[in-house]
């Protein structure tokens, strides 16, 4: 993925991407596959922020 | 939705557990402690090795069709979000037609760019 450094574009298509997650609602650790969220027909708001503890 | 920040997950929890404005949080909670999506969307500050707050909307189809990045100290506005995701789902349910400025909900005014409408956007605006 290093030849992304600049950053992905609007246009752009996202690789298969797997981010380890805490899940508030099931109180327990998880993964999101954005590809498959995708194939089940959803769209993904991806909401990056700083720092935990800190205002968002 | 899905949060992003370079805290591991047992921070993410720590965070949720602690802060009284996050107890009704249901989106889950990414975590990317290497920097490696921050670092690919183009939102990772080398210098500080946080991340700026970049949004991006991503379709079914895995194409970015919105991006937006803020620096430190200000704040989203969850509206203006929330208004580009209801846009570009109305748009690809109706790809002939286009969202002008201004648009708000399904329901406003949308156009159908044409070549009859070259020069007369403001007439159709009036529709």
């Amino acid at each position: 993925m290093e030849e992304h450094v600049c950053g992905l574009r609007v246009g752009q298509s996202v690789p298969d991407l797997k981010i380890e997650t805490f899940d508030p609602v099931k109180g327990d650790f998880g993964e999101i596959d954005i590809a498959a969220l995708g194939k089940a027909g959803k769209w993904t708001v991806l909401f990056f922020y700083p720092a935990d503890f800190t205002f968002v | 939705m899905v949060t992003v920040s370079r805290d591991t997950k047992f921070v993410h929890l720590a965070w949720q557990r602690d802060e009284k404005l996050l107890e009704k949080v249901k989106y889950p909670m990414g975590s990317d402690p290497t920097g490696r999506i921050c670092r690919l969307f183009g939102v990772l500050d080398e210098a500080s090795g946080l991340s700026l707050r970049g949004t991006f909307l991503i379709s079914p189809q895995g194409t970015i069709m919105n991006s937006e990045v803020n620096f430190y100290n200000l704040g989203r506005n969850v509206e203006e979000i929330l208004r580009k995701v209801v846009a570009n789902k109305h748009l690809a349910a109706s790809p002939a037609e286009a969202c002008p400025a201004q648009w708000r909900k399904v329901g406003d005014l949308t156009l159908k760019p044409s070549a009859k409408m070259v020069g007369k956007v403001s007439e159709a605006m009036k529709k």
